[in-house]
């Protein structure tokens, strides 16, 4: 209905060790960011969402390669291009990157107008005066002082290094940004405020994002679809509203009433017991079998396949039982609705 | 706190530190046992002579007589007069460290090059045999006490392949053909290369352990920041890459490098000794045995001054490149 | 001590940094007669634990709640103020007392990967304290409380090391290390904060259940007001060293009154994507603690700024029913309470709320 702008089909990432048995980091992920979306990928440390972004980028690790499947931008095959290519036509000038720990990630000993000098140099035509003057323009859209581009990184707060960071993704006014835990580090208020700016871009500058992170309620605030990641698979995509109304994905279902509401301080928990298994080795199984209350023995017997939920091909569940977790999950299901806020005024 | 009032207040602890280490040496020397002029006395001397040696030396004044004379010479230049020789301190002293200066200025600093480059290399490849390799031959050449190196390489490159002399700086018929002429003439001389050549090798395989493995952690630290990742994501090509690791890494060799400029002070007196070269190591040892204790304490005080000042450039030169260090409290 | 009395009480404590420490520096300062700059990292500060009570501490980082847990553990002596332990001043405390006080005082740090010693297998870690204070126990003991805090089967548990566990395992086994010696006030620094979602939820859970299960007491302090709810049974919004407001959680979630509160519930992001939040409005980052604003500290980022702020606000009971208090100039009348005026900038006095 709509045409994507990325896409991941059956991917399968592997990072190659020395003793021969890999790390199969992702298996068989596939879901798709429409133009002009805000796409959320959520998951705990290690379920491979650090890695599909690296992977969009061709920012892997050295022993880091997808190993099968296609990764689509705009049509064509990221995989197809050669690394000049990339660096020329795609990389920061189509794609760029918030990354994660932005307070790490600006070069130390380098001022922040010499770092988007080289980034013009290797991207651009622009001379140094017009690098520099593109920064200027770019500190005043994210909120920071024109006259402070020469800083170092470390003369800047935690928010301001956050806000150099997305002037710099926005540096070559890109189509889609990857951002990587875009505000783990950084306090409540100053968070939101981020957040909400990075909210903004969307229509100032007709950017598409991919926002990877462990915090579902600010994927459910403020994108528009999502896809929840476990052990490396993909566990379900769709709408931020289809993933939120009907989870059909028993790991989705979960985590949702694991995340703790500020509106509900009463409400229990739940609980999701044991941790993800270690991906060394063919994953040919759901990997949230040993976690999951409503397992059985053929979840352990071969990979999940995709199921569209309610017959809409844009909301998947990899689960094989799928289209019984209405009834399975109905006690995780129901209380939502229910309860009422107790965050009083202007709600 | 501006730039200058911090060179200007670095630059004051440098002189109070020397002048603390003047101090110390002087104290140091009078508190070892026997009478300081004991020294001076040969055999059948009578207590007339002696008393007349010792107040032609300065010795019957009270200690902080002596101590303010030695101080305010010191700072007109004057470091007293040889026991041995019967001249000036300085005088005998100069000339030795611009030798020493001439052998152990280029080897460091071509230790550091070598070596940080070798590191970088083997950083780099974290892991491979060639890394294991490279560790183990640089501790091995820091292992063996420095002279022993210094007589390998002699009975190899001297005795049995005969590419090298054995030892001195020049043959003594060049030495005495050189003269007064300016100090620089030697350099065209290509005996002084062959001559030169062992003892700088000597200093550059014992030292080279300390700026290998010290860059090859920084290497392989500096690697996994997480801006190096951020360079990539945004399409750096690989050679840029690694000027940047070797920038970043080199903060560490570059703040060893005049450390260990001084400190190869110690280890130069057995390779100047082994070879015979006339530098301040040598004078140092044969002024021992000698009990010269003008000249030590004076050879002495070059060393601590030569260790301190490094520093004070490390301080200086850390600064400019890293501005995180810049100043203690500046905020902007 | 009777049983309704307070277990832990603070009153009036500071904790107060000089931010020089170079020999020369304070020299010139004795010179020219400047005082040493003060970093005031715990201002003026009242709490008061009662039992089986669980009091959150919440604030931005830098905001003082930290340098507040470890004053209240003894770590740091009080610039200023008392702190009382079962009704005895810990500043009367001799060596026995301290020893009886770190029995019965507990901490729970944030970073279950480094607050385990990793040579010390689960049975030794937890068996520890047990040792330092010479009391007698059995394996049987051990294993117990494993099983207590959810490490079951505990037999499996009590021979691992540390690197064989997951985050909230550790977690759960810190937990245990802190409830075996039957102390009385368990301190939690962000105990959940490193952990995963899943497992944050269950850590949570526990905690909840330390106080009804073990009849401890504690004090939680947290960054993240979403999960210090679900704890908490009062809390304690802390600004630049101060406690701007406090009252019971559902109270001061449902109806914040300082404009900090307010802005702190504004800003944490609802897991619903039907639910519309309106964001809040103030400046981004707080202050620095060396060179705070005089009066209240929160008045360069507040939306309601007015000409009085320069004042330092009095703690105030805005409903007037004695169960919160707020330090807020928007919440009294300053002419009709004109004979306790307010304490002129940076002097210091006790206050009482009206």
């Amino acid at each position: 209905m709509t045409d994507p702008i990325l896409e991941f089909e059956d991917v399968d990432i592997r990072y190659r060790t020395e003793k021969g048995n890999d790390v199969h980091a992702v298996n068989d992920a596939s879901f798709s960011i429409n133009r002009h979306d805000y796409f959320g990928l959520v998951g705990e440390s290690g379920c491979g969402k650090s890695t599909i972004a690296d992977a969009i980028v061709g920012g892997l690790d050295a022993n880091g390669e997808v190993t099968s499947g296609t990764i689509r931008y705009k049509g064509e095959e990221i995989q197809d291009y050669s690394e000049k290519e990339f660096n020329q036509n795609v990389r920061w000038k189509e794609i760029s990157v918030i990354p994660q720990s932005s307070m790490n990630s600006l070069d130390p000993v380098m001022k922040l107008s010499n770092q988007a000098v080289e980034m013009a140099k290797y991207h651009t035509d622009l001379t140094k005066t017009e690098a520099i003057d593109r920064l200027r323009e770019l500190f005043e859209v994210v909120g920071l002082s024109e006259s402070r581009i020469h800083d170092y990184p470390h003369q800047f707060s935690g928010g301001m290094q956050q806000r150099a960071i997305i002037a710099f993704a926005l540096y070559l006014r890109p189509s889609l940004i990857i951002a990587d835990e875009p505000t783990t580090a950084l306090d409540v208020i100053m968070q939101d405020q981020i957040i909400d700016y990075i909210n903004g871009l969307k229509d100032d500058w007709d950017i598409s994002m991919l926002m990877i992170t462990h915090d579902i309620s600010v994927v459910f605030e403020n994108c528009d679809s999502m896809a929840v990641m476990h052990g490396g698979q993909v566990a379900e995509t769709g709408s931020v509203v289809d993933v939120y109304d009907r989870p059909r994905h028993p790991y989705a279902i979960l985590l949702q009433n694991a995340f703790p509401d500020v509106r509900f301080p009463d409400r229990e928990l739940a609980v999701i017991d044991g941790h993800p298994p270690q991906l060394r080795g063919e994953v040919d199984f759901c990997t949230f079998a040993d976690r999951c209350p409503w397992a059985q023995p053929e979840c352990r017997e071969g990979a999940p396949d995709a199921q569209a939920v309610a017959g809409d091909d844009d909301h998947q569940a990899w689960c094989v039982r799928a289209d019984e977790m209405e009834e399975l999950a109905a006690e995780h299901l129901e209380p939502k609705a229910e309860e009422e806020s107790i965050l009083g005024g202007g709600e | 706190m501006s730039r200058l009032s911090y060179f200007v207040r670095r630059t004051a602890i440098t002189a109070v530190l020397i002048f603390l280490v003047a101090s110390a040496l002087f104290f140091f020397f009078r508190a070892m046992p026997g009478d300081y002029s004991s020294l001076l006395v040969q055999q059948g001397m009578n207590p007339e002579q002696i008393a007349q040696l010792r107040a032609d030396w300065g010795l019957d004044e009270p200690i902080y007589v002596q101590y303010y004379e030695y101080i305010t010479n010191l700072f007109t230049g004057n470091a007293g007069q040889s026991f041995r020789f019967s001249q000036p301190v300085w005088e005998l002293v100069a000339p030795r460290i611009l030798n020493s200066f001439v052998l152990v200025a280029p080897a460091i600093t071509a230790t550091y090059i070598v070596g940080g480059l070798f590191g970088a290399y083997i950083g780099r490849r974290r892991g491979s045999p060639l890394e294991k390799s490279g560790i183990i031959s640089v501790s091995i050449f820091h292992s063996i006490p420095d002279f022993f190196l210094g007589i390998m390489l002699i009975a190899l490159f001297s005795s049995t392949l005969g590419i090298f002399p054995t030892s001195g700086m020049l043959p003594p018929a060049e030495m005495i053909q050189l003269g007064d002429q300016p100090y620089w003439q030697r350099f065209l001389i290509p005996e002084f290369w062959r001559h030169y050549t062992l003892p700088f090798m000597t200093v550059l395989l014992y030292f080279m352990q300390y700026p290998t493995l010290i860059m090859r952690n920084s290497v392989v630290e500096v690697s996994d920041q997480e801006y190096l990742h951020y360079h990539r994501l945004k399409g750096l090509p690989e050679s840029k890459l690694l000027r940047k690791i070797i920038r970043h890494a080199s903060l560490p060799v570059i703040t060893l490098y005049p450390i260990s400029l001084a400190a190869s002070i110690s280890g130069l007196v057995l390779i100047e000794v082994v070879f015979n070269w006339p530098g301040i190591g040598q004078l140092l040892v044969s002024s021992v045995l000698a009990r010269d204790f003008p000249v030590i304490q004076f050879v002495f005080l070059i060393a601590a001054t030569w260790v301190i000042i490094g520093n004070f450039f490390v301080d200086l030169l850390y600064g400019v490149l890293d501005p995180r260090v810049s100043v203690a409290g500046d905020e902007d | 001590m009777s049983a309704t009395d307070p277990v832990l009480e603070l009153e009036s404590v500071d904790k107060h940094f000089q931010t020089t420490s170079s020999f020369v520096e304070s020299v010139k300062e004795r010179i020219f007669g400047e005082g040493p700059k003060l970093v005031r990292a715990v201002d003026d500060l009242d709490m008061t634990l009662e039992q089986n009570q669980v009091q959150g501490v919440i604030g931005e980082s830098g905001c003082g709640k930290t340098t507040l847990l470890r004053t209240v553990m003894g770590l740091y002596d009080p610039t200023d103020g008392d702190i009382r332990f079962q009704g005895k001043s810990t500043s009367e405390f001799g060596k026995a007392d301290w020893k009886e006080f770190r029995r019965k005082v507990q901490i729970v740090f944030q970073d279950p990967f480094n607050s385990l010693d990793p040579k010390f297998s689960v049975r030794r870690t937890i068996a520890e304290p047990l040792e330092i204070h010479d009391i007698d126990y059995e394996r049987s003991d051990i294993e117990e409380m494993l099983e207590k805090v959810g490490l079951t089967p505990a037999s499996q548990y009590i021979q691992q090391f540390p690197n064989q566990l997951s985050g909230g395992e550790k977690q759960r086994v810190a937990i245990a290390r802190a409830l075996i010696t039957d102390p009385e006030v368990i301190l939690a620094d962000e105990p959940s904060s490193m952990l995963d979602v899943s497992t944050q939820a269950s850590i949570l859970n526990l905690l909840n259940d330390l106080t009804s299960e073990f009849g401890v007491s504690m004090i939680y302090i947290s960054h993240d007001l979403s999960t210090v709810s679900y704890v908490c049974d009062e809390i304690n919004v802390m600004y630049l060293g101060r406690i701007v407001e406090k009252a019971e959680t559902r109270e001061l979630l449902s109806d914040p009154k300082h404009p900090y509160t307010k802005a702190l519930i504004q800003s944490i992001p609802i897991p619903d994507p039907h639910h519309k939040r309106e964001r809040a409005t103030i400046g981004g980052e707080p202050g620095d603690p060396i060179d705070m604003p005089e009066g209240c500290r929160f008045k360069t980022r507040c939306p309601e700024r007015m000409d009085v702020c320069d004042r330092k606000p009095r703690d105030v009971d805005p409903d007037g029913d004695g169960e919160r208090t707020v330090a807020c100039h928007l919440y009294y009348d300053h002419e009709a309470t004109a004979g306790q005026a307010d304490e002129p900038a940076g002097e210091h006095t006790p206050e009482t709320p009206t």
